[in-house]
């Protein structure tokens, strides 16, 4: 106990955990890997994916605010956007809610065959949206006929 | 029909204030015996009033306003809402202060503890069965029933019907293309059924079942079909009558109100134009005790819409392979200019029917100083070569002055229809046969006035006859009291106007009323501009055009068909200036874009005479410019230009030519009455044939003109009415 | 990265070095300290105001020592120190994202009623309410008579998102989403049009309906 104790006073337990965590990431090389992408190393309990393969884990071990997190699958490479989270699993990533959606009747029971897929944020590429009039114009213009 | 009953309950409670208003001219020198006045008080404030003067109309007197949604005080007395019941001491219930008439020392209390627990239990039982859909309503922001729930009503609700089972649901009806019924809103006022056996003399509207299975309708499924079926709409205190092409489209609270001139018959009513994002949505009543009261004809009202369509926002330019191009002003004006400068002084304009003083006075000073006097009007009026019927004011006008034509008690209208051609003098004329006696006479094709007349024949030998004293008739209206006589512009437009004109306006004269100041001689016009136009010193009529054989012919908003291909020659230049692209934009070789009544700041002078101005509710489509202005670039651009720079200026000019018509809102006198009919009578020749009238149904009502033409709502009324004769 | 952050001395490490600092700086402001308790308990209140320095020949000498052997850096260093050694409060967004309430006020969307129509029925409450008259709203009868809007655009550069619209809004129609991640690169796409609000709604339908139902006993 007493060394243990002496070992987190002088903070050595965090190398272990670093040790954890490049093991869990299978290896070294995989875990600079991972650092790049995600400028952190982190590992917890995968509570679910969506559709478009984000993966979303929590570990309590973070304080509130860290302990809840989003990986980016890997096509999306570095193009990687808050945007991208999926609407259903934004409430539990911002801690609205500590259900997941699966676990969220609410949720579960909204599903309507009107409703869309999400999109990212598409500004800046040109699939991005542009603003147009939904009215008819307010004039109709006098159009000469042609035989006279 | 309901003219004797009426003419009693109305007197003994319709508001003095109406009659006194309209007639203080007329009646000044009739004394009338003061009846003594009796005092009562309306909380504890002394007030002097009338015998026979209801509780409701005694506390208007002081500024007391009482709640009320059957009570209008152009209608008839219901008393069936109960809203305006208020306390008078020693009266152990409370009293319906619009149809009890006060009595001696009565006191008063409009704000009183029973006051308001009466207002708060009728209000709490009207909105039992009254539908929450607020949002939905089109009343929404402008609804009686609101503003007076949120003032008189009770702060909670005892309805607990959660489950919504219990209100009371009514099936809508379908009364036309105009007004939309949602009955489920409707709180039985009855005003709407009033208005039309009233005001608008269709007995179509009334109530079956009682209690809770009342329903107000037409008994069985009928259109209301009328002249003035839009004033239900204002009538009606809830949103169960709201306004059918208006319907969703602007709160009350978001649009911009511009008090404006209706132009679209010659009558001139005061509208309020509401207008947003640059539209005109709406146009509403507003009010003038010499005009149009508080009502406004259908036409006035919904061809609103018209403005939106077919509206020319280009100039335009005849490329040489016969097609109309659009161009920038500059080419246009320059192309005008070129035309105009090679025509010399053959140069010659026509004056449509929504065509506004300003807009004459700048063509007529153009074309003078280009040495052409070829300024005609589309409507013919009698005239003769040299002294024309148009010198003398009075004889073009409606001289006695539309409120006046409820007073009179014997009319003789000839050659018109008064219903159709100005629906507001014809509600002034019902008033007069409902409440005054006044007997009606007509020549002409029998139509239904919404009241009963004496049809003397469409031929004009009967005018003849009267003219020279020989019918009956002319007997009956040497002993009339005040005797009219109303003779319409579209009969006098005949070839043989002049006699027309010659025999009744002497006639007419020859009349000894009672009042000395009494006009019989009237004629009412049927085109806004007419009157502008003849006081300015345009001729009436295109004869002279046609034969002078212009170069070049400025069509000004003239799409009445007078001007057509044929009766001009083929080399002419014709420039129309105007807001459509009705008849007269396809003649053109050069189209300059002009305003529209909204769109500008004008005058315009009505068939009695008054000169009234409109204002810009909206700015003109695309590259549509005020008219005057585009007369003043293409002097300009021609070489001679106009001397007037602003709105101003023009009207500095129009008061040099005729000073009344910058005289907004006032009715000149006329005079010169014998030396009119003496000119006129000159030029006299005999009377062949019928009269006829250009609108004899409702069918012809709708689309008189380029607005209205243009209006899809209008082309629905005539479908729907044309639809309902058929079936009928 | 926090797993690298080895020497988080924290909490610990702070205290092993403030004996050391105490030392010197603190001897003044504890005898302050005790002073001011005291009055508290006499007078029952403590005077906070700035305090004239004692002119007593120990307290002028401190303060002359102090200021001498620049204490207060090596104080500020110790912080400092202190610090480098904790785990950082920084949110590694867009990884990790900052609590947010129910109530969030976020990005505007439209919704429907289950079967597919829209709730919006153009009473135009929201327009009248919007203080920053950010709505504009335009309206006409259907072709099966019922109410409702052509245009119902928001312009999101005026929007204060004070909610307002969905306070206003009878049905439920307007609602600020919990969507905070629209920020755009051209002015003229925060310009939303009926289109793009309804859509908005179709994708966050599932979130505003959970949102709506975890205040649902407040409204």
């Amino acid at each position: 106990m007493r060394i243990r104790d002496l070992a987190i006073y002088f903070g050595f337990d965090k190398l272990q955990r670093l040790y954890q965590d490049v093991k869990i990431h299978g290896g070294l090389l995989m875990a600079i890997q991972k650092f790049r992408r995600f400028d952190d190393l982190k590992s917890g309990r995968l509570i679910g994916q969506d559709k478009y393969g984000n993966k979303y884990y929590e570990n309590l071990y973070y304080f509130f605010g860290r302990s809840r997190w989003v990986e980016y699958p890997e096509y999306k490479n570095c193009e990687m956007d808050g945007s991208q989270v999926a609407p259903e699993w934004s409430g539990w990533l911002s801690y609205r809610t500590d259900a997941p959606p699966y676990a969220d009747p609410i949720k579960i029971y909204t599903k309507y065959k009107w409703m869309l897929d999400h999109s990212e944020n598409l500004s800046g590429t040109k699939h991005a949206y542009m603003p147009y009039s939904t009215t008819k114009p307010k004039i109709e213009a006098w159009v000469p006929k042609k035989d006279d | 029909m309901l003219r004797v009953p009426l003419t009693r309950a109305i007197c003994l409670t319709h508001s003095s204030r109406v009659l006194v208003t309209a007639s203080a001219r007329l009646q000044s020198n009739i004394p009338a015996k003061a009846p003594e006045k009796v005092e009562v008080f309306i909380d504890d404030q002394p007030v002097m009033v009338a015998p026979g003067t209801t509780v409701l109309q005694a506390a208007a007197q002081i500024g007391v306003e009482i709640p009320r949604f059957c009570y209008h005080e152009r209608l008839a007395v219901a008393g069936n809402c109960r809203m305006c019941l208020v306390e008078v001491e020693k009266s152990p219930k409370p009293v319906a202060a619009c149809a009890m008439p006060v009595m001696k020392g009565w006191r008063i209390k409009t704000n009183s503890e029973m006051t308001r627990k009466a207002r708060e239990g009728v209000m709490e039982f009207l909105l039992a069965n009254h539908p929450l859909d607020c949002p939905i309503c089109d009343q929404g922001g402008e609804c009686d029933l609101q503003d007076q729930a949120m003032v008189f009503g009770s702060d909670r609700s005892r309805f607990t019907d959660i489950d919504h089972a219990g209100k009371r649901a009514v099936e809508d009806k379908d009364i036309g293309p105009l007004v939309k019924t949602i009955m489920t809103r409707c709180i039985h006022c009855t005003r709407c059924i009033r208005f039309a056996s009233e005001i608008a003399g269709v007995d179509d509207f009334g109530t079956t079942g009682r209690g809770n299975e009342m329903q107000v309708g037409t008994y069985v499924e009928k259109l209301f079909l009328t002249e003035l079926s839009g004033n239900v709409i204002d009538l009606c205190p809830v949103g169960a009558l709201t306004n059918k092409p208006y319907s969703f489209s602007a709160r009350p609270w978001e649009v911009r109100k511009i008090d404006s001139i209706d132009v679209l018959d010659a009558l001139g009513s005061n509208i309020v134009v509401s207008t947003r994002t640059g539209e005109v949505l709406r146009i509403l009543p507003r009010e003038n005790e010499d005009i149009n009261e508080e009502w406004l004809s259908d036409k006035s009202r919904f061809a609103c819409d018209g403005l939106k369509r077919q509206r020319l926002i280009t100039p335009m330019l005849r490329k040489p392979n016969g097609e109309l191009e659009a161009v920038e002003w500059e080419t246009a004006l320059i192309g005008v200019a070129q035309a105009v400068q090679n025509a010399g002084d053959k140069v010659a304009a026509v004056a449509g029917s929504l065509v506004d003083a300003e807009q004459l006075i700048a063509v007529k000073d153009l074309l003078n100083r280009l040495g052409s006097e070829l300024l005609c009007t589309e409507q013919k009026f009698p005239t003769a070569d040299g002294t024309s019927g148009t010198d003398f004011r009075s004889n073009y006008l409606l001289n006695s002055s539309i409120a006046a034509c409820e007073e009179a008690d014997l009319v003789l209208l000839v050659g018109t229809n008064p219903r159709y051609e100005a629906p507001l003098l014809n509600t002034r004329l019902r008033k007069g046969y409902v409440h005054k006696e006044q007997d009606i006479a007509l020549i002409g094709p029998k139509v239904d006035l919404s009241y009963r007349y004496e049809h003397l024949g469409n031929s004009s030998s009967i005018v003849q006859d009267i003219a020279s004293g020989k019918h009956p008739f002319a007997q009956r209206l040497k002993s009339a009291k005040r005797p009219l006589v109303i003779v319409g512009a579209n009969a006098l437009s005949r070839s043989d106007g002049k006699a027309f004109l010659a025999g009744l306006h002497s006639f007419a004269n020859q009349l000894t009323p009672e009042d000395k100041n009494w006009k019989v001689w009237n004629v009412l016009q049927t085109n806004a501009s007419q009157v502008a136009a003849l006081d300015m010193g345009y001729k009436a009529g295109v004869e002279e055009i046609v034969a002078a054989g212009p170069k070049v012919l400025f069509l000004l908003g003239a799409d009445g068909g007078a001007i057509n291909k044929d009766n001009i020659p083929k080399d002419c230049f014709v420039v129309y200036l105007g807001h459509h692209g009705d008849n007269g934009a396809p003649l053109a070789h050069a189209i300059l874009p002009g305003a529209a009544y909204t769109e500008k700041q004008a005058t315009y002078v009505n068939t009695e005479g008054r000169a009234q101005q409109t204002l810009v509710a909206i700015t003109p489509p695309g590259m549509a410019r005020d008219d005057w202005k585009i007369i003043r670039a293409l002097s300009e651009v021609i070489g001679t230009s106009l001397p007037y720079d602003n709105l101003d200026e023009i009207r500095d000019r129009l008061e040099d030519v005729a000073p009344h018509l910058v005289r907004y809102g006032r009715l000149e006198e006329n005079n010169f009455y014998a030396q009119a009919a003496q000119l006129a009578k000159l030029q006299a020749s005999s009377l062949q044939g019928d009269i006829d009238v250009k609108q004899r149904t409702l069918a012809d009502f709708f689309m008189t003109d380029s607005i209205s033409r243009a209006s899809p709502t209008m082309a629905k009324c005539v479908q729907a009415v044309k639809k309902a004769q058929a079936t009928a | 990265m926090s797993a690298i952050r080895i020497f988080t001395a924290c909490k610990y490490g702070k205290q092993a070095f403030r004996p050391t600092i105490r030392f010197s700086s603190t001897a003044v402001s504890e005898t302050k300290d005790q002073h001011s308790a005291l009055k508290a308990e006499h007078g029952g209140y403590i005077y906070v105001n700035n305090q004239e320095p004692s002119m007593d020949f120990k307290d002028v000498t401190d303060r002359a020592a102090q200021t001498m052997f620049i204490t207060e850096i090596f104080r500020g260093l110790g912080v400092t120190l202190g610090t480098i050694f904790k785990e950082p409060a920084t949110i590694n967004y867009p990884f990790e994202k900052g609590p947010l309430s129910p109530r969030f006020r976020g990005e505007h969307a439209l919704r429907r009623y289950p079967s597919g129509e829209e709730r919006c029925i153009a009473c135009k409450l929201c327009e009248a309410i919007c203080p920053a008259q950010a709505i504009t709203i335009e309206a006409e009868e259907r072709s099966d008579g019922s109410r409702r809007t052509t245009r119902y655009d928001i312009d999101m550069t005026k929007c204060i998102y004070c909610g307002f619209c969905q306070e206003a809004c009878p049905v439920d129609a307007i609602v600020e989403g919990p969507n905070f991640e629209f920020s755009t690169e051209t002015h003229e796409e925060l310009l939303y049009n009926k289109e793009k609000l309804l859509g908005n709604g179709d994708k966050w339908e599932s979130e505003i309906a959970s949102n709506i139902h975890a205040d649902h006993l407040y409204r």
